[in-house]
């Protein structure tokens, strides 16, 4: 044992020893292949797990999740419409296994040993103890529902794709003349923040279509105005759907009964809608539970890496982070903005292999296409860089990820070819995360 | 085992800690090209919108950022500064690609 480094043994002591935190965890690598365990097989995870393997040689990449694919929440509203069949969302994990040799672990990760760099999997042959070098979480979102007595079996909030978009698919094709459909939008922050109300456009044109005269759709919003793509979204309320949404903002959500399809708001009260689609508040992942977390419940990570104070060789990318940003320009939680945080925390993990700093020269993006109806959509674009970040009076707070907002940021035609470009985008999301 | 040995082994210092790594430097501009794999497929050789692999788009690049904006991508080309953009044409232009438009 004098002249052998025995990983397990190293990692040990060098976990017991906290001034060796900052020393790269790949030292015992001379006899072993350095690991990353990640969790969630979303657009962050698949990412992670293909780009480690692609650009980190020899590096052992496990990627955990509950579900044996993923079903992507990207397209899931035209499934909601029938537009689409569930498969065309449903993504493999076949393609990282076979292209990229991404070991994948169907279960459930439920407890983080930050000590002893191991995370605990309950599977169906037991629990499994995974040790790894660095751990990266990317469990998307968890839900924070309001008083009362919520059923997300009764009545979906299909934000989480699968089970849930089938179910309020079923719901919405029983709809008649006269019924009403209800919904909200969650409080920033929440998962894609144009998704619901792409939802109600969505929504409003499968009824429209399907002749049911007199039916509606009642948008109770938290937020005090539409959070994202304001004019075209304002546009199709006001004018391609006029008299069949009704938006109402500041609709804090009181309480919810999902037996009698029942909600409570600050501005407007609905008793026994014909659906009710109530998409609860949103925290990040329980995973992430023993973890510094912000007022909002996400955990605030470092924009080079993605890591998070304390724990060095723990890292959060997606949804349930938290990105430094100015006050008032946040980075959005969408599938394509975690696949791009991805990236940026996968080059750092391995950089931190041969003992590298961060890039500091790194950008991040999210693009995507919101339809309208079932013929035109509008899209959306958000770029940031790396760099000081500003309050909201204009003075320097910090470093993050500072927004770009030179020119308009949303379309200013909503148009078919948008409709056309989406599948192209989600397409290419889908391979460059999964295959 | 030795805990000593073992400690001063640690120790040692970053150059025994590179020397042993299983990994090289990344090449310039792979992190930032790799944002536009997106929509342009991963290394830019699709699926997707117009394969990016294989070309110097630099040009183009800079005129998306500096024209009015009509597309998504004069958006998007607002959101790197011109080092960035040249840093990723170069990276890019190393790419084999498929062939593709």
């Amino acid at each position: 044992m004098k002249n052998t480094l025995n990983r397990r043994q190293f990692l040990k002591l060098a976990s017991a020893m906290t001034a060796l935190a900052a020393v790269p965890r790949a030292v015992g690598a001379a006899t072993t292949a350095p690991r990353v365990v990640v969790v969630g097989g979303g657009f962050g995870g698949a990412t992670l797990a293909k780009y480690v393997r692609m650009w980190g040689g020899n590096v052992q990449v496990t990627l955990v999740d509950a579900n044996p694919n993923h079903v992507s929440c990207i397209l899931s509203n035209l499934v909601v419409t029938g537009a689409l069949p569930m498969s065309r969302i449903t993504l493999a994990f076949d393609s990282l296994k076979a292209n990229h040799g991404v070991t994948v672990m169907q279960g459930r990760a439920v407890a983080i040993d930050a000590a002893g760099n191991t995370l605990t999997v309950s599977t169906s042959s037991g629990n499994k103890i995974l040790p790894y070098d660095h751990l990266v979480l990317s469990p998307g979102i968890d839900f924070v529902p309001a008083a009362g007595n919520w059923n997300p079996n009764l009545t979906p909030h299909a934000w989480q794709a699968g089970a849930q978009t089938t179910l309020l698919k079923n719901q919405l094709a029983a709809m008649r003349s006269n019924d009403t459909f209800v919904m909200t939008v969650p409080k920033a922050p929440y998962r894609c923040p144009p998704g619901p109300y792409e939802r109600a456009c969505v929504v409003a044109d499968y009824l429209k279509r399907k002749g049911r005269t007199g039916a509606k759709v009642v948008v109770l919003d938290a937020n005090a105005s539409i959070t994202a793509e304001p004019e075209a979204f304002g546009h199709a309320f006001n004018v391609t759907h006029a008299g069949v949404i009704q938006h109402v903002p500041n609709a804090t959500v009181l309480s919810v009964d999902s037996s009698t399809r029942s909600i409570v708001t600050s501005a407007k009260t609905v008793n026994n809608a014909k659906v009710l689609n109530y998409i609860p508040n949103q925290r990040a992942g329980a995973i992430t539970a023993g973890l510094p977390l912000n007022s909002t419940g996400f955990v605030p990570v470092n924009p080079l890496t993605y890591g998070i104070a304390g724990y060095p060789n723990i890292h959060v990318i997606g949804d349930s982070c938290a990105v430094p940003s100015s006050d008032g320009k946040a980075v959005p939680k969408s599938g394509h903005m975690a696949n791009s945080e991805a990236k940026i925390c996968a080059d750092a993990i391995i950089r931190s292999f041969t003992g590298e700093a961060p890039d500091e020269d790194i950008a991040t993006s999210s693009a995507c296409f919101s339809p309208i109806t079932n013929k035109t959509s509008s899209w959306l674009s958000t770029n940031f860089i790396y760099g000081d970040i500003f309050d909201a009076s204009g003075n320097v707070k910090g470093k993050g990820m500072q927004r770009i907002d030179a020119g308009e940021a949303e379309a200013d035609m909503i148009d078919g070819d948008s409709y056309q470009d989406m599948f192209i985008w989600a397409d290419s999301l889908f391979a460059d995360s999964y295959s | 085992m030795d805990i000593s040995i073992f400690t001063r082994a640690i120790l040692a210092g970053t150059a025994l800690l590179v020397a042993v790594a299983p990994t090289s430097a990344a090449e310039p501009g792979r992190l930032l090209a790799s944002q536009c794999a997106q929509c342009h497929g991963t290394n830019g050789a699709g699926p997707g919108f117009e394969e990016i692999a294989g070309k110097d788009l630099f040009n183009d690049l800079i005129d998306m950022k500096y024209r009015p904006i009509e597309g998504i991508m004069d958006r998007q080309a607002r959101g790197y500064t011109d080092e960035q953009l040249r840093l990723i044409a170069d990276y890019l232009s190393t790419l084999p690609g498929n062939g593709g438009d």
